[in-house]
């Protein structure tokens, strides 16, 4: 579009008006104003202060002349958009009611907006033109890596925003961000400069002009009225449609170039949902930033594991680039959609590889393999304990049962690998998948032996018994330096208003290692007794921690305590010997639903959730390996709930989560008996199953 | 909705009006014609005319200080009506580091509007002219000046942050969005203009002249946001005027929300049965319409969708009854339905309803 035609659409705008005819002042002869103030600048040569000509417009006020002239050029392509219905909140994110914006990108009725504007779920979209004409709109397709929505109204003669060249962008450059939400006349401006190309994994503009829900869906405009870019909340680390919120109007914000818009426009009509594109590798690397990218693990029926990539192939070049850590190939993998392809190259010892991958939009997900056994629990420093994996119990009918091993023995080699412990093991054993044969080494006093076996799945059904972990005594108290207080325990955390309070078994042998159970107790009710009372035995002697923090108020949890109990399950594993892999969360009820989102949030720290009486309120989570969780549920039949609950189950278990649901019989909306509690020790008892 | 300060703020209307065409020109023409100044000599004229108080406060999260700025040569200050005017006697600290005692004159609820007077007299004092009829819209620069989080701590002036207008919109756009007495027009600023103690400091053009008061930290309910605004000077002139010289109109002033002339109708009035609203936001879906019911002579049909009853969006069941139920004897209702991908606007009539049961 040429300038020409900006000249004269910027009349029409103005031209009824004759109060103020002095506006139809073209962009062009502000530039050239700003270009004469500047040479003015140059030639004053050493005199560093320019004094503005009093008969001459000074350069404040031909920017901002600029600014409103370059919004209204593009306003005529910023449409409102309002929805009806849908719900409150997603996730911890309350959802607005309040109108937001769009852009046009063609003339027969498309608009591009952010998807953040309809995570409500809404019944009816609403479109409304500058010139107040109102339609009803419909969502095409959504760009789920770009988190952008498009939407179609049946509308004609529309005027399509002009892109800006991605090229043409420089930081430093004035961007104006525009919405239509409080007002359908006038646009609501904020302006500020372009603060980085290539942010988001090479997605997106950031920008310092102020961006939030006024407007997400919005253009982002240079100082000639073309359009930088689409407004949209997101976050490098995140990738859940609400990322990114949480920094709205703090001068970070972030626009999808629209010119890159318009080139996957074709595959946004078609209907069909733009998802990023996944090769199917985890890397072995401390941080993005430092360390060879060097695979970990290739996942099962990945588009990497078709082409052939192995563990510790590392990453040397994509589509002809060098890679030489994991941020660059976040980088160029970042702007990738599912179904395009990329060249990959990788050094596999002394040779280099290549391979072309087809990305996919999603994995198959990850799925535990089990090979049926408990590892004996050691005190660390146990100088009898040579290498290996002495075996506690081994599961009935499980693959290292079939296969002949029995408790006792002493697992030493899988796949002719040696086994330098119960982490190795379990590491070993979870790059394999049910169904998958291996061959493992064991001792049984002191002889040789091997077996074949077939892995299989993580069973469902919680032992009826189990005997527990003999934990030696405390033995002297001189071994400890500091000895923590043990029994019942009420304190509060430094820094945070919230208390909370603790068990630690009476006999705490600091050599062995516990477990942890972190009660969140439901909204409105502590349980603080009936808990004691149920888990002080099972405590003692299944070796577990119990911890239970308070909400602040005691009405129920807010999003935010989640910290508070984060640094709680902290500080306890450093004031205490914990093994992290027996680390678990146990709620009822809303303090279930809190449980689940923790348990989510958290992954590093819990490896287990028991919930009891509610359903996880919020979408899981991918099952990776790296985070094992495994989740136990518990409903009474005669709880409202128990449907909602029970299908759950079946949700959890497509997604491969291990997920043990115990229905109780005749029970209601109640914390439940003695029963389930012996049942809850068992399974936490087990949680370091391989 | 008719209220009697609706009426006060209509009387200021034609003026502004005219004003605001002006203003235009002015601002069009003022670099032209040389009066422009450049941001810091304008910083340099507003200080002096904007101060610090101290005041009751200091408890749960609530600040012991605000901001004021000079009305008059006399030491008149106008400020927002809020806690830190509890005990109605504060300090006033003015740009220069000079100390005051001061007390409250008078305040206007409906417009969070206080205004004070220090107790030292025969003073001549830097101050604004409320009177101006200086306005900007979206894109114009701007200044706020504020004590914000008392940064300010020791004797020196307050802070100075830039940014433009956003937009000048009515903070009552959508109902139930603001907790605000205030409800009419304010200026949305793009920087982060109202903060702790920020209220009652001002925001002006580049040049320095006053356009608004900074007003109290809101949040917008619609977007869950923080909003940074200011009340025009406009709205807030007269009444600052009058409390200084003590003659006030006598104007009822009504709640418009329990107005004796609110019919309280349902949509059950027009023969409209809309579906079970489960959820906060149910959507509000027409689920049957009566035979022979208003409803049904202007064709409204089982699974229509209302979307917006006389221009404001109905986003729920509960919206929809919110809006009917405001309605007055002579209000017209019109209702925009959704009907498949087609949008259709009907009338229907208001008359005095008979109680349906």
């Amino acid at each position: 579009m040429s300038y020409r035609y900006w000249k004269r659409s910027s009349r029409c705008r103005i031209g009824g008006d004759r109060t103020r005819p002095s506006l139809s002042i073209g962009i062009g002869q502000v530039a050239r104003f700003l270009v004469l103030v500047l040479a003015a600048g140059m030639l004053a040569g050493n005199c560093p202060v320019v004094e503005a000509q009093d008969s001459e417009p000074n350069l404040e006020s031909l920017e901002e002349r600029a600014f409103k002239e370059a919004a209204a050029l593009v306003a005529p392509s910023v449409v409102r958009i309002e929805t009806v219905g849908g719900l409150d909140r997603v996730g911890n994110v309350l959802t607005g009611t309040a109108a937001t914006t769009g852009v046009i990108v063609s003339s027969d009725g498309e608009i591009i907006t952010s998807s953040f504007n309809f995570v409500s779920d809404p019944a009816s979209i609403l479109v409304t033109l500058m010139d107040g004409r109102r339609f009803p709109a419909r969502i095409v397709s959504n760009d789920r890596s770009k988190m952008l929505t498009l939407l179609k109204v049946e509308a004609n003669g529309l005027r399509p925003a002009i892109a800006a060249r991605t090229s043409s962008f420089r930081v430093g450059q004035w961007s104006i961000a525009m919405g239509r939400t409080y007002d359908f006349k006038t646009p609501n401006v904020s302006v500020g400069i372009v603060s980085a190309l290539h942010r988001i994994w090479g997605k997106a503009v950031q920008t310092d002009a102020k961006v939030s829900p006024v407007n997400y869906g919005g253009p982002l405009v240079d100082i000639h009225g073309r359009v930088i870019g689409v407004l949209v909340p997101l976050s490098p680390d995140k990738d859940d449609e609400t990322a990114g919120v949480e920094w709205y109007d703090s001068g970070i914000g972030f626009a999808i170039p629209l010119q890159d818009v318009y080139e996957t426009l074709d595959r946004l009509r078609t209907g069909e949902d733009l998802h990023p594109g996944l090769l199917g590798i985890t890397f072995r690397v401390a941080s993005r930033y430092s360390g060879q990218p060097t695979i970990d693990r290739v996942r099962y029926n990945s588009p990497a594991g078709d082409a052939g990539l192995q563990s510790d192939d590392i990453l040397k070049e994509l589509d002809g680039k060098p890679v030489s850590r994991l941020a660059q190939a976040r980088q160029i993998l970042g702007t990738k959609y599912a179904g395009e392809s990329v060249k990959v190259s990788v050094q596999r010892g002394e040779e280099t590889v290549g391979a072309e991958v087809t990305l996919v939009a999603k994995l198959e997900p990850y799925e535990p393999a089990f090979l049926g056994v408990l590892p004996a629990r050691f005190p660390d420093d146990d100088p009898q304990s040579p290498p290996g994996v002495r075996l506690r119990y081994v599961f009935d009918q499980g693959p290292a049962a079939e296969a002949g091993l029995s408790a006792d023995d002493r697992i030493v080699k899988f796949n002719g690998d040696d086994v330098e412990d119960e982490t190795s093991l379990l590491d070993m054993v979870g790059r394999l998948r049910p169904g998958d044969s291996a061959i493992v080494d064991f001792q049984r006093n002191d002889e040789p032996m091997q077996a074949n076996l077939t892995l299989a799945e993580v069973p469902e059904e919680i032992l009826g018994r189990l005997k527990t972990s003999p934990i030696p005594s405390a033995g002297t108290a001189e071994d400890q330096d500091e000895p923590q207080p043990t029994g019942r325990i009420t304190d509060k955390l430094a820094g945070f208003e919230q208390s909370y309070w603790a068990y630690v078994p009476d006999d705490y042998n600091p050599r062995y290692e516990y477990g942890l159970m972190v009660w969140v107790h439901p909204g409105g009710d502590t349980l603080e007794g009936t808990i004691y009372k149920s888990f002080r035995e099972v405590c003692d002697s299944r070796g577990i921690i119990l911890v239970a923090p308070k909400a602040q108020k005691v009405n129920g949890w807010t999003a935010e305590e989640g910290e508070f109990v984060r640094s709680l399950v902290e500080v306890f594993e450093s004031r205490y010997n914990i093994d992290a892999n027996r680390v678990f969360l146990h709620g009822f009820a809303s303090g279930a639903q809190f449980s689940y989102q923790l348990a989510f949030k958290y992954r590093e720290l819990f490896r287990g959730v028991v919930g009891i009486a509610a359903p996880p309120l919020v979408r899981p989570p991918e099952n990776l390996p790296q985070f094992r969780l495994q989740i136990l549920m518990m409903c009474g039949d005669k709880d409202n709930l128990f449907p909602l609950v029970e299908r759950t189950t079946a949700g959890l278990r497509s997604m491969k989560f291990p997920v043990s649901f115990v229905r109780i019989p005749g029970h209601g909306h109640q914390y439940p008996g003695a029963e389930q509690v012996e049942q809850i020790g068992i399974w936490a008892d087990q949680l370091d199953r391989i | 909705m008719r209220s009697g300060h609706h009426d006060f703020v209509d009387e200021f209307r034609p003026t502004s009006r005219a004003c605001w065409i002006v203003a235009i020109s002015i601002l069009f023409w003022l670099p032209v014609r040389g009066e422009a100044q450049s941001s810091s000599d304008a910083i340099n004229d507003v200080l002096p005319r904007v101060v610090k108080i101290y005041g009751a406060g200091g408890l749960r999260n609530l600040e012991a200080y605000g901001t004021g700025f000079l009305v008059s040569p006399e030491g008149h200050i106008a400020t927002v009506w809020s806690h830190v005017l509890d005990n109605f006697a504060v300090t006033v600290v003015l740009n220069d580091g000079r100390r005051f005692e001061a007390s409250v004159l008078g305040f206007e609820p409906q417009l969070d509007l206080a205004v004070l007077k220090l107790d030292e007299e025969n003073l001549e004092l830097p101050y604004f002219d409320v009177n101006n009829s200086i306005t900007a819209g979206p894109g114009s620069f701007v200044l706020g000046f504020s004590n914000m989080f008392n940064v300010a701590a020791g004797d020196e002036p307050v802070s100075v942050i830039h940014g433009v207008i956003a937009a000048k919109t009515e903070l009552i756009t959508r109902r139930g969005t603001y907790e605000s007495p205030y409800d009419g027009e304010v200026y949305i600023v793009d920087a982060a203009t109202n903060n702790s103690g920020a209220a009652g400091g001002v925001l002006t053009t580049r040049d320095g002249q006053l356009l608004g008061m900074i007003g109290k930290e809101l949040r917008n309910a619609g977007s869950n946001t923080w909003v940074n605004y200011a009340v025009p000077i406009q709205e807030l002139g007269h009444a600052i005027e009058q409390i200084i010289s003590g003659q006030f109109d006598n104007e009822p002033t009504e709640d418009p929300a329990t107005s004796e002339d609110s019919l309280q109708v349902s949509p059950l009035n027009f023969g409209l049965v809309l579906i079970p609203d489960v959820i906060n936001r149910t959507p509000a879906y027409i689920e049957a319409v009566l035979p022979k019911s208003p409803a049904a002579r202007a064709g409204i049909q089982p699974d229509d969708l209302v979307l917006f009853v006389n221009d404001e969006l109905v986003d729920s069941c509960r919206s929809f009854r919110q809006e009917l139920s405001r309605l007055e004897l002579g209000d017209e209702l019109r209702l925009v339905l959704r009907r498949g991908e087609q949008l259709i606007t009907v009338e229907l009539p208001i008359e005095q309803q008979a109680n349906v049961p």
